[in-house]
């Protein structure tokens, strides 16, 4: 894709290491929000996602669907203050390609819905910033961008 | 503060169910809004009413619309009633019952727990007001059906692809 939809931005990951805009490794798109204000420096950012570029599927299949439920319903409160942000990661239009999730100090990431879908990996970052938690009930995309993100206000 | 269609809603600003500071022009984020004010967990008119808007949920997820329970139950309290329906929109806790009087909502005839009145109001994205409900009477709160056109109603208004012909 060489247009970003609006709120959406670029990141990249090469299995260890997170790079915004593009970088070694495989490149997703992200909620912009994430990346846009102060970043909270050494953050723990779970990346459930893979380098391999096969590893997709649809937003529309029932287990991506059901895992944004699952994160409204439990993720983001069992997070607590810990949370900085969280995102999913989108290849395009229709496909996901897995999500991260940020904390401020280790959390229970094997209890991170995202992790049904693709296995994480537990990377330091000093790119992401803080961004109110989505407040639901929406698990549908805005205009393409990588849930929360986006928006249809004018 | 008067209350009815066509007026402006105010931009509450209350902690969310995890404690976090939420506005309500936030929580819209530009899609219509349902806001339904509620006595509390301990109401069986509300676990009751509650329980049908968490199953219409299943709509508001995939339609691009929003809800919010406003209560005076504190946020933790809140948290765990949420669980129980299985909710996945966000209640605020005017605990301190900050916008209560403000509002004019105060359920005057329970002065055990000064909780709001059953009230609910569907909003335009900028929080003008399209309808209202006195839940009084449980027959007068929202039904399914009643949002269902609401919903309906405010989005042919503000989603210019609405009506493709």
């Amino acid at each position: 894709m060489s247009d970003l939809p609006a709120g959406a931005a670029y990141l990249a990951f090469d299995g260890t290491r997170l790079y915004a805009g593009t970088g070694p490794g495989r490149r997703f798109m992200v909620d912009a929000r994430c990346l846009q204000g102060e970043p909270v420096r050494g953050a723990f950012a779970h990346v459930c996602a893979l380098t391999d570029g096969a590893a997709a599927l649809a937003y529309d299949q029932p287990e991506i669907q059901q895992v944004r439920r699952d994160v409204l319903a439990w993720w983001i409160g069992l997070l607590g203050d810990a949370l900085v942000c969280l995102t999913t990661l989108a290849l395009d239009e229709a496909r996901y390609g897995g999500a991260i999730t940020v904390t401020r100090e280790p959390v229970r990431w094997q209890d991170d819905p995202f992790a049904r879908i693709f296995p994480g990996t537990v990377v330091r970052s000093d790119l992401f910033c803080p961004v109110t938690p989505t407040a639901g009930p929406v698990v549908e995309r805005y205009a393409g961008v990588a849930w929360p993100g986006g928006t249809f206000a004018s | 503060m008067k209350l009815a269609p066509g007026g402006a809603f105010p931009d509450l600003d209350l902690p969310d169910h995890t404690g976090r500071d939420r506005r309500l022009s936030e929580i819209a984020g530009g899609d219509p809004l349902v806001v339904l004010f509620s006595r509390g967990w301990w109401c069986p008119k509300e676990q009751r009413h509650l329980r049908e808007m968490t199953a219409l949920q299943d709509e508001f997820e995939v339609a691009y619309t929003r809800m919010v329970v406003v209560s005076v139950d504190a946020p933790e309290v809140q948290s765990a009633f949420r669980a129980g329906l299985g909710a996945r929109f966000v209640f605020l806790s005017d605990a301190e019952r900050r916008w209560l009087g403000l509002l004019g909502l105060l359920e005057e005839t329970d002065t055990l727990h000064d909780p709001y009145r059953p009230t609910a109001f569907s909003l335009f994205p900028d929080l003008t007001i399209h309808s209202a409900y006195d839940g009084n009477w449980y027959w007068g709160r929202p039904t399914a059906e009643d949002l269902r056109r609401d919903m309906r109603a405010i989005s042919r208004a503000v989603r210019k692809d609405f009506d493709r012909r």
